[in-house]
């Protein structure tokens, strides 16, 4: 157990300037590989909170990181990135790409012992999308025929959901879409149990078909939840753990201490100091992994307003842009990225170098656009100062200072201006509001749509919660944009989403700067682990060969 | 008593003010000697293999920071910020406070003008009753922006209800002396009066609960910052450095060492200042 004596040493220690050591992993109960056994609670924690575990409501990382457990979807991400057959044993792609037929599975049941059929997956879609449910992704899935009347409650039903037996669903679009089907992975597109009923009601015990359960007095606001073995599951022998518990709102260090004396098994929320102790920990090596570079940083310059309407400032500034220094801010998880579509996603080039760092390029840029600046003398420049909008205490206010120093050499001077999330949230999706801004987006799912229709798609643009915080208008990206929903062809899909990320490298509605992967450390003792290309927290075939029975305490949650 | 005999005779002064003095010298001289900028990022020299910033070396004295700039020169410059967040908004709420709680202090137990000492102690009352760093965060998020003078205001505005409660205390007794009695006789007006007889005899405390407030004041600035709802960035703040410092203090100590030994210094300074100021002004006290 972490004493007080021990920290107060350790810090001392660490003030006389000496670099403590990280204890030794705990040893697993074997150390070669065995087969998989089943048992054992495997714990976790975040920092963060979960508002809902409705998957019809939840759409944050960490809500989502724990529907998955218990909500199985129709068709899932595999370990390759690949659309893979779940509640569905098969489907069919018809009338061009406007009609989707799944034919599920007749062995599954929900948690509450009910049968899985069409009729349950047509009513929990119908909840999910229905005009009284909170659901943030709601719009996503307006390319079902009936949805404008559906959500208008001009109709009790969405006409473009049809049971056509038992086990067998089809849903039809208003027009081809080859980016459908990703979005029947997503939460709200997952069955919930027939308790949930036809409407969304915030007090239902979450309910569904995944591999783990909820039972009463398994979620804590604020504290913790513990899921537990479906005993159903409809995958024979799976899942392995007997439960998985995470715990709310506990800093990095203290997740670290807890680690450390065995009372956590997985971590990911770790200090910049605390990740580059266990990189560089010889003896830790094999229990760390490195998640897909799912989020892409980089800074929005709104088109609409001065002086970025020109387009040679933002050239200017997304030249100017020495990305290197930006991931010595957090080298675990930061990769340098310099073009709109995130590298684990399909279409991805990697031999396309996308933005780069040219000082003598950006000092061009500036002067083609009328405001040609001297380094020697620091004369000249964009005259006004630009404020910069950026929330405190994480990742972007720090790079903030480096895009503040980097774009005072060729001209343009920024002020940080630091609001509160919430105020950073509004207003950057603010029509004429915020001129630049840091900006992050993490993919859905990993299709290159998932990133470049809500980030740069002119459809995407509305006055007060626009997530194209750009505001960035181009007929001939959103004409490819549109096309690449109709073409279902791989190659030729790749070629379009290739082309918008050329043309979006070249006109700098933003200046790609980063990615960011997590870092993750386990106990030698959890076993079957590896990151998933989508999911958070992939433990769906994870088991624990601990060396001992006797687990440390995490208090009254056990 | 002059002052080098109140400094001789009074060790707790004698201390404060070279601690005070040592912190007023560094703030001032520091972003002059220190070799580099205190807002520019160095990578290239400031950067160890470990991808770390340099510790304390000839180069950079104090090390460096996490975007690879100099402690030194940002430590410095975050002193002069200081000093000036807490003498302005010290002189502010001394001000304020004393001007509250002389003419409280004076209107008390009067007949007509009872009124109003019960109206401006019940305001403090109340004001007192708000924790005061959350009362200066809600001001701060109302703001939206936070700058050094809305910091001072801020910090000057809230930070009176004490000053003026101590101050009425002492205008109390004053005006009860004979002199103050025998001038209401002469038929002084009430602001000669205040001006002339009161003020100065509580001007000792005012100084004394003044300078204790200072570092109040600094402390109150380096908790606003480390919270995150102090000056943006890239401006050098004590309370912005310990925070950043905090999560890095094993691999590198100077990040939190340097703003913790600044702010405490310079704290205990001050209350040393006031607690000998407090000792000649006022020996019976």
């Amino acid at each position: 157990m972490f004493s007080i004596r021990g920290a107060s040493s350790s810090f001392l220690l660490g003030l006389l300037g000496c670099d403590i050591a990280l204890p030794a992993p705990l040893p697993a109960g074997h150390p070669e590989e065995v087969a998989p056994r089943t048992g054992g609670t495997l714990r976790y924690a975040s920092f963060g909170d979960i508002r809902s575990l409705d998957p019809a409501r939840a759409n944050d990382g960490v809500a989502n990181s724990v529907v998955i457990f218990l909500f199985s979807a129709l068709i899932d991400f595999d370990q390759k990135g690949k659309l893979a057959p779940e509640l569905a044993e098969r489907w069919e792609v018809l009338d061009g790409g406007t009609r989707f037929r799944f034919f599920l599975r007749q062995d599954v049941r929900f948690h509450d012992g009910s049968p899985f059929t069409a009729a349950e997956m047509k009513r929990s879609l119908e909840r999910a999308l229905h005009p009284a449910t909170p659901n943030p992704s709601a719009s996503y899935y307006r390319n079902i025929v009936g949805y404008e009347l559906y959500t208008g409650k001009k109709v009790p039903h969405l006409d473009g959901i049809e049971v056509e037996g038992t086990h067998v669903l089809s849903i039809r679009l208003t027009a081809p879409d080859a980016a459908f089907l990703p979005l029947m992975t997503l939460p709200p597109a997952r069955p919930v149990c027939p308790s949930a009923g036809a409407t969304f009601r915030d007090d239902w015990p979450p309910c569904g078909t995944g591999p783990f359960q909820l039972r009463e007095g398994g979620w804590a606001k604020g504290q913790y939840v513990r899921v537990v073995r479906n005993p159903g599951y409809f995958v024979s022998g799976l899942p392995y753990l007997d439960a998985i518990e995470m715990h709310f709102l506990m800093n990095p260090p203290t997740q670290r201490f807890k680690f450390e004396v065995g009372e956590l098994d997985f971590v990911r929320d770790f200090t910049h100091a605390d990740t580059i102790r266990f990189a560089r920990d010889r003896r830790w090596q094999d229990s760390i992994t490195r998640g897909p570079d799912l989020d892409i940083y980089g800074e929005s310059l709104n088109t609409e307003m001065p002086p970025f309407d020109n387009v040679e400032v933002r050239r200017a500034v997304a030249a100017a842009l020495d990305r290197k220094a930006f991931t010595a801010v957090r080298p675990q998880n930061l990769s340098i990225h310099t073009s709109a579509i995130p590298a684990s996603t399909p279409g991805f080039d990697p031999a396309f170098k996308g933005q780069s760092f040219d000082l003598q390029g950006a000092l061009e840029h500036m002067r083609r656009a009328g405001f040609p600046y001297d380094p020697k003398t620091g004369q000249g420049g964009y005259p006004k100062t630009i404020p910069y909008l950026v929330y405190p205490l994480g990742i972007h206010e720090k790079t903030g200072q480096l895009v503040q120093q980097q774009l005072s050499r060729i001209g343009i001077r920024i002020e940080l201006r630091l609001v509160s999330w919430a105020t950073y949230l509004s207003l950057s999706q603010r029509q004429g509001a915020v001129t630049m801004s840091p900006q992050g987006w993490q993919q859905d799912f990993p299709d290159p749509s998932g990133v470049l229709d809500p980030l740069f798609s002119s459809t995407s643009i509305n006055a007060t919660e626009s997530s194209n915080s750009a505001f960035y208008r181009n007929p001939t990206l959103d004409g490819l944009l549109a096309r690449a929903h109709t073409e279902f062809d791989p190659q030729r899909r790749s070629a379009i989403y290739g082309e918008c990320n050329r043309i979006l490298a070249d006109d700098a509605p933003w200046a790609f700067t980063t990615s960011l992967h997590a870092f993750e450390v386990r106990q030698p003792h959890v076993r079957g682990y590896a990151p998933h290309p989508v999911h958070s927290f992939n433990f769906s075939r994870t088991w624990l060969d601990r060396a001992t029975t006797t687990v440390p305490s995490m208090g009254p949650s056990r | 008593m002059n002052a080098h005999e109140a400094l001789r005779k009074h060790s707790t002064l004698r201390w404060g003010s070279f601690l005070v003095s040592i912190v007023v010298l560094f703030s001032l001289v520091g972003p002059w000697v220190a070799p580099h900028d205190a807002y520019t990022s160095n990578p290239d020299r400031a950067m160890t293999d470990a991808l770390l910033p340099v510790g304390p070396s000839i180069e950079y004295p104090l090390g460096a920071d996490r975007l690879f700039r100099d402690m030194l020169a940002r430590l410095a410059l975050g002193g002069r910020l200081s000093l000036l967040i807490g003498i302005a908004a010290s002189a502010i709420a001394a001000t304020l406070g004393g001007l509250v709680g002389i003419v409280s202090g004076y209107a008390a137990g009067k007949k007509r003008a009872a009124i109003l000492d019960w109206t401006l102690m019940r305001f403090v009352d109340v004001g007192l009753s708000f924790p005061f760093l959350l009362l200066v965060m809600a001001i701060g998020a109302l703001l939206d922006r936070t700058t050094v003078t809305s910091l001072l205001a801020t910090l000057g505005v809230t930070g009176w209800l004490g000053t003026a409660r101590v101050v009425r205390a002492k205008t109390l007794t004053v005006r009860d002396l004979d002199y103050v009695v025998a001038a209401r006789a002469l038929g002084q007006r009430h602001v000669t009066i205040l001006w002339k007889h009161i003020l100065p005899n509580v001007a000792g405390t005012l100084l004394v609960s003044a300078t204790l407030s200072i570092g109040q004041m600094i402390l109150a600035e380096s908790v606003l910052s480390y919270l995150g709802v102090g000056l943006s960035p890239p401006t050098p703040t004590w309370g912005a450095m310990l925070y950043e410092g905090q999560d890095s203090y094993i691999l590198a100590p100077w990040l939190l060492a340097c703003p913790a030994v600044a702010i405490v210094a310079t704290v205990l300074g001050f209350n040393l200042v006031g607690e000998g100021l407090r000792d000649v002004l006022d020996p019976r006290g």
